[in-house]
């Protein structure tokens, strides 16, 4: 029982991880029907701010502060100057920007900061008794601040979306671009709007998710994994939807946890081998995902 | 004289044009074979990558299939090439069929998802399969050697007898054993290209429902280029394997690796024939001429300031835009039908029909 | 008094393809105005064009005598020109509320939102007992119904209605028209009407312009076409 509560519970932390990246993904699928490759390159870069913040006496808590308002500006001005002139062109061009914003910050957190592991300040305290005992399993208080903070932005996109005029905006472009246009909404404008957002929310999840997500590290690679389980969470709860990127990522992350430690097979280290399993699952068998509403390919 | 000049395959100066890129060709590979050991070990390793970009050239750019995981095809044919030679003790050279065919079914199966994913979404499949790959590799560490990696000895890399070459002369081996791999691919790619598939693989890229509706069986189209695809990059493998001599997953054929190959098939030119040399030149020159900025980074920042200049600029690449700066003075085309002029191809078809008709009626 | 807008020498197309040449049309304050012509005249195109919704390759488009630079919807909508495409004019994922909502997003004035929403309400009282249905499972006449209603959320002063009466029941085109009528009676909105049903538009228009082949062919008063049999028989078909 207890083992398999700390797998339960191991599985949320990672879980709630997804959740967080999946939710930039949505972010920016449902207003402009596209994948920012880069997503997890934004999150890194930003991280790395919060590091050098960090490092340079600032409180964690306060670091990020910054890296929120550089993510939301690199995102909003990727969209704008780069995304937005190539969209309309082919889908080959937007993913080759996104490839170019991917490898462009991916070196130049490395150009600025090395491409040594840093080891990242944890924005709780850990230690021998940082953790609630529940029937012999550890809930360890990170799990239980990053689920909060997960649980916190899902709410406060969930208003956000549903009793703002912007929210709703959104979501009418998200809808039919052509029709929101004619009530008078600038296209244009909520695009870069849900790119920032997106950007945003990644970099708020960055410094949560560098010290859960193995080694532990902030690394130039920290983010491929998790970009990978997002995608996959992303994919399997419906690419345009809330909702599904919350159960797409906590299914992900305790279904991989009970998996890697019940089939032993496995050898208990094909996370993402199985992930790559689920992309292609979802993608061949219900391309919408369980909640999603569009079709993905445009025929 | 007028420009541009037109010149039509088959006729005399075109052969004289086809001629003398050849000669080049020889010629750059002599100049080659002369230089200083590292000198020619970069040009091997330029050589090697120019494979690979075109193995994916094949996939991505004439077929349209977006992967951005062909470091996994890289490292599969290197780990073949590793396991055949460790453990089977096969010679190196022996082993680039081999890690082509593996490639080839590999490619083929990645290729079965792709009849229906399709787009960015392909895309993040293969960025999966990139990423899933070193994971796979230390999953059966008991032929690869898992993360601590797989030593090819170098006594087992001594070139054959029949070549001439000794085990000192083993970069010197590897060098002509590149240029011969470069030298088939592109041709291979040529002829392909410039057949009857070639025209089924451009309609698959431009309109699948148009093109199904031509006839073109496009599963047939995508799973088989799919494979071929992946089937040259793992030959370029192979090549790899013999030059380092020692594999790690986690170095080499990480998603960054894939990554690169894109990058370079993009910077060189896609659906172009010299794209991948010049990507290939690019991704390996580059990298080195900069490693002292930017704390080794310098590069992967510059690749993508290139790239976005390339897609804003050039979006057929560096070949494309020389290819259409050439074009200005040359131009290539097919030679025109010599029986009848193409405005008088109904009547001629409509003349040969009486001929047929005593079969139908005997 | 200047008209409300006034369209001299469009031009405008797809592409490559022009289907606009050099066409002029002009509304009033408060009149109604009837588009006529056959299929592929290019009537969808110059409610396009005049929505702000397809760039122009040439002419000029004024509101209240004032030249529009950089016509785009939200600014012809700010401007008072509203438009009801044709087809789905509804955004087919939201609520009832958010459509009408969504309509009035260009408005400054927030909190007369809601006693107008109150009002399209009382004119369709089955977009209000499906307030919370999402738009995509209503039946085609509450669609077109709302698509009304949400264009005239921002208060326009020129209503452009694009085939308003395309695939519906004849019994609630009817009804369309009458609302249609109310609408410019009681509100003093102006509409530029784009019509098959050219009978119906006909009874309520003042104006008529005949669209041929991306030019204007002919224009007058309503009354006189109701009544030269020549056009009749040439345009209308009856």
């Amino acid at each position: 029982m207890d083992i398999f509560l700390s797998r339960l519970f191991a599985g949320t932390t990672s879980g709630a991880v997804y959740v967080l990246i999946a939710l930039c993904l949505v972010m920016v699928f449902r207003s402009s029907s596209t994948i920012n490759f880069a997503q997890g390159e934004f999150a890194l870069f930003t991280s790395y701010v919060t590091w050098w913040l960090a490092g340079k006496g600032v409180n964690i808590w306060l670091a990020v502060v910054p890296a929120i308002l550089i993510g939301f500006l690199m995102g909003a001005l990727a969209e704008r100057w780069l995304v937005r002139p190539v969209r309309k062109r082919d889908e080959t061009a937007v993913l080759i920007v996104g490839l170019a914003l991917f490898t462009g910050l991916n070196g130049l957190s490395g150009w600025i900061w090395g491409s040594d592991e840093k080891p990242f300040p944890r924005m709780l305290p850990t230690g021998e008794d940082t953790y609630i005992d529940i029937a012999g399993a550890r809930l360890h208080y990170d799990t239980i601040l990053i689920v909060a903070i997960m649980a916190a932005v899902v709410a406060g996109l969930t208003l956000f979306f549903n009793k703002t005029s912007i929210g709703l905006q959104m979501r009418a472009v998200a809808t039919n671009p052509d029709s929101a246009a004619l009530c008078g909404v600038r296209v244009g404008r909520v695009l870069t709007l849900s790119w920032g957002m997106s950007a945003a929310v990644g970099a708020l999840a960055g410094p949560l998710l560098v010290p859960l997500v193995p080694p532990g590290q902030l690394g130039l690679s920290s983010m491929f994994p998790v970009l990978i389980f997002a995608t996959a969470a992303a994919l399997l709860g419906g690419l345009d939807s809330i909702k599904g990127a919350v159960v797409g990522g906590l299914a992900l992350g305790i279904g991989l946890a009970m998996v890697n430690g019940y089939v032993t097979f496995l050898g208990g280290s094909m996370s993402l081998t199985s992930a790559l399993v689920v992309i292609v699952a979802v993608l061949l068998v219900k391309p919408t995902g369980l909640f999603g509403a569009r079709r993905l390919e445009r025929v | 004289m007028k420009l541009p000049v037109i010149v039509e395959r088959g006729t005399t100066p075109y052969r004289a044009i086809l001629a003398a890129v050849v000669a080049a060709g020889v010629l750059a590979a002599l100049w080659g074979s002369g230089l200083e050991p590292f000198e020619q070990g970069q040009v091997t390793r330029f050589m090697i990558y120019a494979v690979a970009i075109a193995g994916l050239n094949v996939a991505t750019g004439y077929v349209g299939l977006l992967s951005v995981g062909h470091s996994a095809f890289l490292g599969m044919g290197a780990f073949t090439t590793g396991i055949l030679v460790v453990h089977q003790g096969w010679e190196p050279w022996a082993t680039i069929p081999a890690a082509f065919g593996v490639c080839l079914v590999a490619g083929l199966l990645v290729g079965l998802p792709a009849l229906r994913i399709k787009g960015l979404y392909l895309a993040m499949v293969t960025l999966a399969f990139a990423v899933a790959f070193p994971e796979l590799v230390a999953r059966f560490d008991g032929l690869t050697g898992g993360s601590s990696g797989m030593n090819i000895p170098r006594l087992s890399m001594r070139p054959p007898e029949w070549s001439g070459f000794t085990l000192g002369e083993k970069d010197q081996w590897l060098y002509w054993l590149g240029v011969v791999v470069l030298a088939l691919t592109l041709y291979v790619t040529h002829c392909l290209t410039r057949s009857r598939y070639g025209l089924a693989m451009a309609a698959v890229r431009e309109n699948e429902i148009a093109a199904s509706s031509s006839g073109i069986n496009i599963a047939v189209v995508k799973t088989l280029m799919f494979g071929l695809s992946g089937g040259i990059t793992g030959a370029a493998g192979a090549l790899f394997a013999i030059y380092m001599g020692t594999l790690f997953a986690e170095g080499s054929f990480t998603l960054m690796a894939g990554i690169t190959l894109l990058i370079g098939l993009v910077i060189g030119g896609e659906r172009t024939i010299f794209g991948p040399i010049i990507g290939a030149a690019c991704v390996v020159y580059i990298p080195y001429y900069t490693s002292s900025i930017g704390q080794g980074q310098g590069s992967a920042v510059l690749f993508a300031v290139i790239l976005l200049l390339v897609i804003f600029l050039a979006p057929s690449g560096i070949a494309g835009a020389l290819g259409s700066l050439v074009n200005r003075f040359v131009v290539v085309r097919a030679a025109r039908p010599r029986t009848a002029p193409p405005s008088r191809t109904g009547p001629a078809v409509s003349s040969a029909e009486p001929e047929r008709g005593p079969v139908l009626a005997p | 008094m200047s008209a409300v807008l006034e369209a001299r020498d469009l031009v405008a197309g797809y592409g490559g393809l022009t289907v606009l040449r050099e066409v002029s049309v002009s509304v009033d304050p408060s009149e109604v105005v009837v588009v006529l012509g056959a299929n592929g005249a290019g009537k969808s195109t110059l409610l396009s064009a005049l929505s702000g919704q397809l760039p122009l390759t040439g002419g000029q488009l004024l509101v209240d005598g004032t030249p529009v630079r950089n016509a785009r919807p939200d600014v012809m909508l700010a401007k008072g020109v509203s438009l009801v495409p044709q087809g789905r004019g509804t955004l087919t994922g939201l609520s009832v509320m958010d459509n009408l909502r969504l309509g009035a997003v260009t408005r400054k004035d927030k909190a007369e939102v809601g006693t107008d929403i109150d009002r399209w309400f009382t004119v369709f009282p089955r977009l209000a007992e499906r307030r919370d249905q999402v738009a995509g499972t209503l039946s085609g006449g509450e669609q077109q119904m709302l698509a009304v209603a949400r264009a005239m959320m921002s208060r326009p002063r020129l209503l452009l209605c694009d085939e308003i009466s395309l695939g519906l029941a004849p019994v609630v085109v009817q009804e369309l028209f009458v609302t249609l009528a109310e609408v410019n009676r009681e509100l003093g909105t102006a509409l530029l009407l784009v019509e098959q049903n050219a009978e119906l538009a006909l009874e309520i228009a003042s104006r008529v312009y005949l669209l041929e082949v991306g030019e204007v062919g002919a224009s007058g008063s309503a009354e006189s076409f109701r009544d030269d049999n020549s056009i009749r028989a040439a345009y209308l078909g009856y």
